[in-house]
């Protein structure tokens, strides 16, 4: 190119900077093997977990001739909302025949104070076991993180007898409170590494100030905790909406979730296979978590990110 | 001690334990604080200076003895009960809040009334000069507004003693220096008992009326800083204070009727030397001499002992300059004035009056 020489002579101008070699931001090409490879693996990604979705949007849509035909990635010919309407309120589980409304409203009705009360204890067990040290803390906190690693099956049936003991078989607040028993320990875990993360100097401000234990809780410590209070939201949420073996042990019929009544219309024997119906109901019971995670993705990210840290 | 208010105890600290398992923090600890004196505890990390200071906040609960604050036994009260108010290294404000909302927290949960809270802000805020910064966050403050704002939490409780633990650490030298002369007037200003901790010695010299040296738990010397700088009870705390670091020469003192220090071919006559007691020892020890003590050129020569050798490095720091030379093989350094251009190699005279010179016994370090 131009001279070699690497000191630039006065008034060189443009020229002579060009001499000195590369300067400046370094030039990025948009068709880098490293740029194709990177998207390329993403869209390939993408395709592979976005089809089986766009499947069954597709099929709800369509008449059931048309599913006949067996194109099933193709789009609708004609498009209908018969199959959604019918998911959401005719179609029949057992005895009842009014779609999964009913067990939409189960489900709000389990999830709801599920997610507040365990939330609410968990969120107060973490702060006492992160800032107040009381006597057996760590025994405690050993038992309950032993208790998220038993597995479930081994306690269903003692439940049950609990249950039926204190009269709470079989209702919604029976399953409430074994959500709120369930969601515990990872909970506690997950607020406990959030406050110890918080700078203690924080706390001992606030008994200097004079606050006691609610007043630091309720006026410092939750205050500034919102995003692990986003975060253990979702996980409840969607936790206990997906969930399916404790609706189908401690429910009847008449309080099953929404989960449990998608099984029973999908699964049902009688009849003709109604595929579209089927994918509606699908779509219409994964609503739910799909909703929260697009509206909160980023901050519950941000909150595993700040929960999870410290052991 | 240079102290003119002191009328009363106001902090007492009576043989004050503490351990953890069994790590032992601090040892049967005793400490009188009058009415309106800044005390300064310094020491290294890990001294247990801190620690010191959160016990008599309440915030440590401690293994054995009592604690009084103006003469009541506040062993077993909460924090907010012992009438203390605290500043923090981290400022400790609550992000959420505004300047207002933190200086008035400690107000509200106590049930102050309102115009009573407001009247206590103004006054705090005026003090401070953080009037201009109320409604703001603590994010939207500056290093040196947050600890101003963290000062003021404390002034608003209207307490008897302020605790401060590290307050200045955070912050920039310059701020640092700005500060520590705020803390100071605010102590003339206010007359308040005040507890400081701090590791810097800067500090500590020029904040406190006595300065408490900490070290393993233990106050090694308690003494105003002038006491503490030209005598100091043993070598830990010779070594501590002083910035460039004293001087020690190890050697033999030998005994008679005038003794001599000596050490590979010198021998410093010891007659103006104030010894501790009335004994004459002898035997191994440790000759300190701080920098400033030192005198250069034609004044050593009037000096009771004088030497000479040549510069080995010279460190120019802006307002005065550190001369490195040997003194019976050993490093030795002293302070000239900035003017002065020595250059390595430089032959030089130099010598001290023993009386500002301080010797320890070299086994367990005490003065003699």
């Amino acid at each position: 190119m131009a001279d070699p020489a690497v000191t630039l002579p006065a008034g060189a101008g443009a020229v002579g900077r060009e001499a000195l070699g590369p300067s400046g931001p370094k030039p990025r090409h948009v068709f880098s093997r490293r740029n194709i490879f990177l998207y390329g693996t993403l869209f390939v990604m993408a395709v592979y977990y976005l089809l089986p979705l766009y499947v069954m949007v597709v099929t709800s849509l369509k008449g059931m001739p048309e599913i006949r035909l067996g194109n099933i990635f193709a789009p609708p010919l004609e498009i209908t909302f018969e199959p959604w309407v019918k998911a959401w309120a005719t179609a029949c589980t057992g005895l009842n025949c009014d779609g999964l409304s009913r067990g939409f409203w189960n489900s709000v009705r389990i999830t709801v104070p599920s997610v507040l009360l365990s939330i609410a204890i968990a969120s107060v067990n973490g702060y006492a076991l992160a800032n107040w040290r009381f006597k057996g803390a760590d025994t405690f906190f050993v038992i309950l993180i032993v208790g998220a690693f038993i597995p479930y099956q081994v306690m269903i049936y003692p439940i049950v007898i609990i249950l039926r003991e204190i009269g709470l078989y079989g209702s919604l607040s029976g399953l409430v409170i074994v959500h709120s028993i369930f969601g515990m320990p990872i909970l506690t875990l997950l607020f406990r590494n959030y406050f110890a993360s918080m700078p203690e100097e924080l706390f001992r401000a606030a008994r200097v100030d004079g606050a006691g234990f609610w007043g630091i809780f309720l006026r410092i410590m939750a205050p500034m905790s919102l995003p692990i209070f986003v975060v253990a939201i979702i996980l409840q949420v969607t936790g206990i909406w997906n969930d399916f073996l404790f609706g189908v042990v401690y429910t009847r019929p008449d309080t099953y979730p929404m989960t449990v009544q998608l099984n029973n219309i999908v699964n049902s024997v009688q009849g003709v296979k109604e595929y579209n119906v089927n994918m509606a109901a699908t779509i219409l019971t994964g609503l739910v978590p799909l909703i929260v995670y697009f509206i909160s993705g980023k901050l519950f990210v941000r909150g595993i990110a700040a929960g999870a840290v410290k052991g | 001690m240079g102290m003119t208010a002191a009328n009363g105890t106001s902090v007492s600290i009576q043989d004050l334990s503490l351990h953890f398992g069994s790590v032992s923090v601090l040892q049967t600890l005793n400490l009188d604080v009058a009415e309106g004196e800044f005390i300064v505890l310094l020491g290294p990390s890990g001294c247990g200076k801190s620690t010191l200071l959160n016990c008599i906040a309440g915030l440590l609960d401690i293994s054995d003895g009592r604690i009084f604050i103006k003469g009541k036994n506040v062993t077993w009260e909460e924090p907010k009960d012992r009438g203390i108010g605290m500043v923090f290294q981290s400022y400790a404000l609550y992000p959420q809040m505004t300047v207002e909302k933190n200086l008035s927290f400690g107000l509200r949960v106590a049930g102050v009334p309102k115009d009573e809270i407001a009247k206590r802000i103004a006054r705090a805020a005026e003090i401070l000069q953080i009037e201009p910064l109320l409604q703001r966050k603590p994010a939207a403050l500056s290093g040196g507004q947050r600890q101003r704002v963290a000062i003021g939490r404390a002034l608003v409780r209207d307490v008897d003693v302020f605790l401060f633990d590290e307050p200045l650490s955070n912050l920039d030298a310059k701020l640092r220096a700005e500060l520590r002369v705020e803390i100071k007037l605010l102590h003339r200003n206010l007359q308040n008992t005040m507890i400081y901790v701090t590791h810097d010695q800067i500090e500590a010299m020029t904040l406190a009326d006595r300065i408490a040296v900490m070290k393993g738990g233990v106050i090694q010397q308690l003494d105003a800083p002038q006491t503490i700088y030209n005598r100091p009870v043993n070598r830990f705390v010779a070594g501590f204070l002083g910035s460039p670091a004293m001087n020690f020469l190890e050697g033999e003192l030998s005994a008679g009727a005038s003794p001599v220090f000596k050490t590979d071919g010198v021998a410093v006559p010891l007659e103006r030397y104030a010894f501790d007691g009335t004994e004459r020892p002898t035997g191994a020890c440790v000759l300190g001499i701080r920098p400033e003590h030192i005198a250069f050129g034609d004044a050593a020569k009037s000096m009771p002992f004088s030497a000479s050798g040549s510069v080995e490095i010279v460190e120019p720091m802006g307002s005065d300059t550190l001369v490195w030379t040997k003194l019976g093989g050993r490093n030795l350094s002293f302070r000239v004035e900035a003017e002065r251009t020595l250059q390595s190699g430089d032959p030089v005279q130099f010598g001290f009056d023993p009386a500002r010179a301080s010797l320890f016994d070299a086994a367990t370090g005490n003065r003699l």
